[in-house]
């Protein structure tokens, strides 16, 4: 039987960097990968003459080469920095709000950011720079989190921190209110909502405003070869280290000893692979629900598992036109486009199949110019259904329905940007929750792991790592990990898993 | 307590059911019925269409009672194991999607070539074959394309219009479709009967032999004036045949100043290349744990030498464009025909290949999914 110090289940961004670690230490380590690419979400395909980006609108923390943010320090330390090639992006976003009648782009940059909000409103420039420097110490209070391994000195805290911990157990609403922000202040400084796909109301002011800050203070960037670039720089960094990478290798059970620690897992063709450790880029309902022996799951596992909410299931429209962003008037990288910025009002009417009016929309073409040829336009719109209403459709209603809810999504967008794009579509791909849930297995098609609810977001996560770690010689990391959904965060979350099953390992003397 | 956050969500989790958790989920079951990966099924029923070209009848082999149900126009693959090779094939769906929800798929068949030609002559009514779920995107899209479309059809490549045409009729689809299919002579139209007697006003039939002038059929070629005739303005232009026809037809169409926005066209199968006196080189397969030492012919693709080799390689389009065989260049030198050049843009950056459409140089060594 072969036999790997650690098994890594899934090749998402997770997945991938966790097995970089571990080779880099010195570990024997497999992958295995259900689909035929490395990437999860992290991915491209190609439609005639056209490379679609699979779902990265922007990656945050890269920042430069000179002035790196944390994921390109990540990456530096993984030997994958070398192997991609970045593209920033200019503006922060174009917000769109029915309701509000707003119409505006938002730079990056604290300055640029601050007084752009002045513009808009005057004396705007106030709350935001309050609302950066609160930002500044939840990032410096998450490092010492972190670096006190969750046991932190409160005094340290209360001295050094006390906007976090004032804020630390708030909602983004609760937060904003404290602060007294005026709606407009809110609702440019919330817009990002729609990226963590919870509303303001219940998500988590520590989480938000970490990504707000990191996004506005360090700009975003993506990969010039879509983040099939990326995926493919991990798999690569997999090989020139002696890992081995498996594909159409779906893990199909996690084994147990009687000791009930990891002893092995089993793959779709029955192959049995001996590992004292497994390290899951799945779903916590996968793991316990599906891959291991019910006996072998601890009770609170189940309870924590079912105390949790399924995040947004994913939709996205991805079309290539047959003329230029200049031609068809499409002006912005990136659009949010909303009813209203009532983020609960908007979040309640994304649980709906037909009335969902939410999108977060990217023309490629305005960050890489020659991302597609000559004279044509890349554009993606995404979002979020916050119910389970594609349950309810039938395999013979379901090319009719994507179709019908894609034609809404472009027709709100021609509507809310004054431009005409369905003529000139030359390419068309709807990805439905279906079509999530058939790529990465996640439960009913989710794309942003568990909610980031106040109460199960960044912070309670992070402080509860070790409590929500049940079964010996597994970890569980990625979009469903104690950083929550994004590109950085499941990077960085399958890296935090490494590093502790390393811990694991050196503890039990291996 | 530092954090009330902690207690709270401490009470959350306290608070609810320890029950088993669902093994499965409403919209996951929905994708494993459209995407079930591979389906055994059984041959049910074979009919000849002309001398040379059959439809085969087939019917899950497994307690299923349905095939996933598809988009007029999609392919499935057929694999079987002939002498020592595990081959597979794609073949266009010529049956409809509604036919599919009563478990009944249907190709038809061409004698050409390995497969094909076991196909005609070997398989029978009870033969057992594996298909891979149906895919590509040569189907009819109305948020992309006109609801007026001209479907122009060589030989074989009736197939999957065959599968557009029930659709419509049955009203799974909904446009109106002007057919405008070359044969060479009456006894090579495919589906004769079906189409002369088919009367419904959302479909037209025109039929062009080249090699025989008969009455109420065009003669000769289908040119930009057999175009003009019959195609109705701002129509949307769906090609299925050979290479040559594409060739022949897109020229005419851009007589007609039709723009590539409304021409869509089926992608051929890789074939072999044209190479006098071709090598032999060596070819070594990495496949999870295990290396195979092969030959590969200049001629051929890599994922033939694999067949050849009684290897389970990946198969799927073997046209590039699917993706499905993405496997990675360890070393070698190798030619892509630029008609099947699909990869991604990473792929030529990082060194990966799709060997159904890859041509070796020199001796080569690759790193192969396992199916
Ligand atoms: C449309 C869309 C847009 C997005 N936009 C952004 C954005 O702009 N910025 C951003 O930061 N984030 C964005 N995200 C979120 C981001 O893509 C995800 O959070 C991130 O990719 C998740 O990574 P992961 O490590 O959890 O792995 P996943 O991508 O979830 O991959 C999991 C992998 O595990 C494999 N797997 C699962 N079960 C098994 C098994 N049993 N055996 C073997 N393999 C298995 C799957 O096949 C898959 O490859 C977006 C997501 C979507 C869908
Ligand atoms: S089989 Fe489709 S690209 Fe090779």
């Amino acid at each position: 039987m072969k036999q790997y110090d650690v098994v890594v289940i899934g090749a998402g961004n997770g997945g991938l960097a966790a097995a970089v670690k571990l080779l880099s230490a010195g570990k024997s380590c497999l992958v295995c990968e259900k689909h035929n690419l490395p990437g999860g979400f992290a991915t491209s395909f190609v439609r005639g003459r056209f490379e679609f980006e699979a779902s990265l609108h922007e990656f945050n923390g890269i920042g430069t080469p000179e002035n790196p943010g944390s994921t390109r320090l990540l990456f530096r330390e993984l030997g994958v920095e070398d192997k991609i090639e970045w593209v920033q992006l200019k503006d922060a976003f174009h917000l769109i709000s029915k309701e509000e009648d707003y119409r505006f782009t938002m730079p990056f940059g604290l300055e640029a950011f601050a007084e752009a909000a002045d513009k808009l409103y005057p004396g705007g420039k106030k709350y935001t720079e309050q609302l950066f420097s609160v930002g500044l110490q939840i990032r410096e209070a998450l490092e010492y989190l972190s670096i006190s391994k969750g046991k932190p000195d409160p005094s340290i805290l209360k001295e050094k921190y006390p906007d976090f911990l004032r804020f630390a157990s708030c909602s983004v609403s609760e937060g904003f209110n404290a602060m007294g922000f005026p709606k407009m202040i809110k609702d440019i400084c919330s817009a990002y909502w729609c990226y963590l796909g919870a509303h303001c109301d219940n998500l988590g002011f520590i989480h938000y405003v970490n990504m707000l800050y990191s996004y506005i203070s360090g700009g975003a960037a993506i990969p010039k070869h879509r983040s099939h670039e990326l995926s493919l720089a991990f798999e690569t960094r997999i090989r020139e280290l002696g890992g081995d990478i498996w594909y159409n290798a779906e893990v199909t059970r996690i084994i147990t000893d009687d000791m009930g620690h990891v002893s092995g897992v089993q793959i779709n063709d029955g192959t049995e692979i001996k590992t004292r450790h497994v390290i899951a880029n799945c779903s916590p309902h996968v793991v316990y629900g599906r891959l291991m022996d019910p006996e072998a799951v601890p009770e609170r596992a189940l309870k924590l598992t079912n105390s949790r909410k399924l995040a947004g299931r994913g939709f996205t429209v991805f079309l290539a036109l047959d003329r230029s962003p200049d031609d068809l008037g499409i002006k912005e990288h990136n659009y949010f486009i909303y009813d209203t910025c009532d983020s609960v009002r908007q979040y309640k009417n994304m649980g709906k199949l037909h009335e969902n009016s939410a999108q977060a929309t990217v023309c490629l073409n305005r960050a890489i110019p020659d991302c597609s040829p000559e004279g044509t336009t890349i554009l993606y719109m995404t979002t979020l259904f916050t119910e389970d209403v594609w349950s309810l459709v039938t395999a013979e209603d379901y090319f009719k329905v994507k179709n019908e809810v894609a034609a809404s999504m472009i027709d709100r967008f021609e509507k809310s940007t004054d431009t005409h794009i369905r003529d000139h579509i030359e390419e068309i791909a709807v990805a439905t929750p279906i079509t999530y849930a058939r790529y990465c297995g996640h439960p009913q098609g989710t794309v942003y792991g568990y909610e980031s609810q106040y109460w199960d977001g960044l912070l309670p996560r992070v402080m509860m790592v070790e409590e929500d770690h049940f079964v010996p010689g597994l970890r569980i990391g990625g979009g469903y990990g104690e950083r929550l959904l994004g590109y950085p965060s499941s990077y960085k979350s399958g890296y935090n898993e490494a590093v502790r099953t390393l811990r694991d390992m050196e503890k039990e003397g291996e | 307590m530092l954090f009330n956050i902690i207690s709270e969500r401490r009470k959350m989790i306290d608070k609810a059911p320890a029950n088993q958790l669902p093994s499965t989920f409403a919209v996951n079951e929905l994708a494993k019925a459209l995407h079930p990966g591979y389906i055994p099924a059984r041959i049910a029923a074979i009919r000849e269409e002309t001398e040379n070209v059959k439809t085969f009848t087939l019917v899950p082999a497994s307690s299923n009672k349905v095939f996933p149900y598809f988009r007029a126009g999609q392919y499935i693959t057929l694999s079987a194991n002939i002498g020592e090779s595990l081959l597979t094939r794609p073949y266009s769906l010529s049956s409809s999607p509604k036919q599919a929800l009563e478990g009944i798929y249907e190709v038809t068949v061409k004698r050409d070539g390995l497969f094909s030609s076991w196909l005609i002559d070997q398989a029978a009514v009870g033969t057992e074959l594996v298909l891979g779920e149906p895919g590509g995107d040569f189907y009819h899209d109305n948020l992309r394309d006109s609801n007026k479309v001209v479907a122009i059809a060589g030989g074989c490549g009736i197939t999957p219009f065959r599968s557009m045409i029930k659709a419509v009729i049955e009203g799974s689809e909904d446009y109106q479709i002007t057919l405008i299919y070359g044969a060479r002579t009456r006894s090579d139209i495919i589906f004769k009967k079906e189409l002369e007697t088919l009367s419904d006003e959302r479909i037209r039939i025109i039929i062009v032999l080249s090699e025989e002038k008969a009455e109420g059929y065009e003669h000769g070629f289908i040119t930009a004036d057999v175009l003009k005739k019959f195609a109705p303005e701002s129509a949307s232009f769906f090609l299925c045949g050979p290479d040559e026809m594409y060739r022949f037809v897109k020229d005419e169409l851009k007589k007609l100043e039709i723009t590539d926005k409304n021409i869509r066209h089926e992608r051929n199968a890789a074939g072999n290349r044209n190479v006098d006196n071709p090598r032999v080189f060596k070819l070594k397969v990495r496949m999870r744990d295990k290396v195979y030492s092969i030959p590969a012919r200049e001629n051929e693709t890599l994922t033939v030498a694999m067949e050849r080799a009684g290897l389970n390689a990946p198969s799927r389009c073997r046209s590039g464009i699917c993706g499905f065989c993405h496997s990675k260049l360890i070393s070698g030198t190798y030619t892509v025909l630029k008609e099947h050049e699909y990869r991604r843009a990473a792929d030529f950056k990082f060194g990966f290949i799709h060997p159904c459409c890859t041509y070796p140089d020199s001796d080569m060594e690759i790193d192969v999914p396992t199916v």
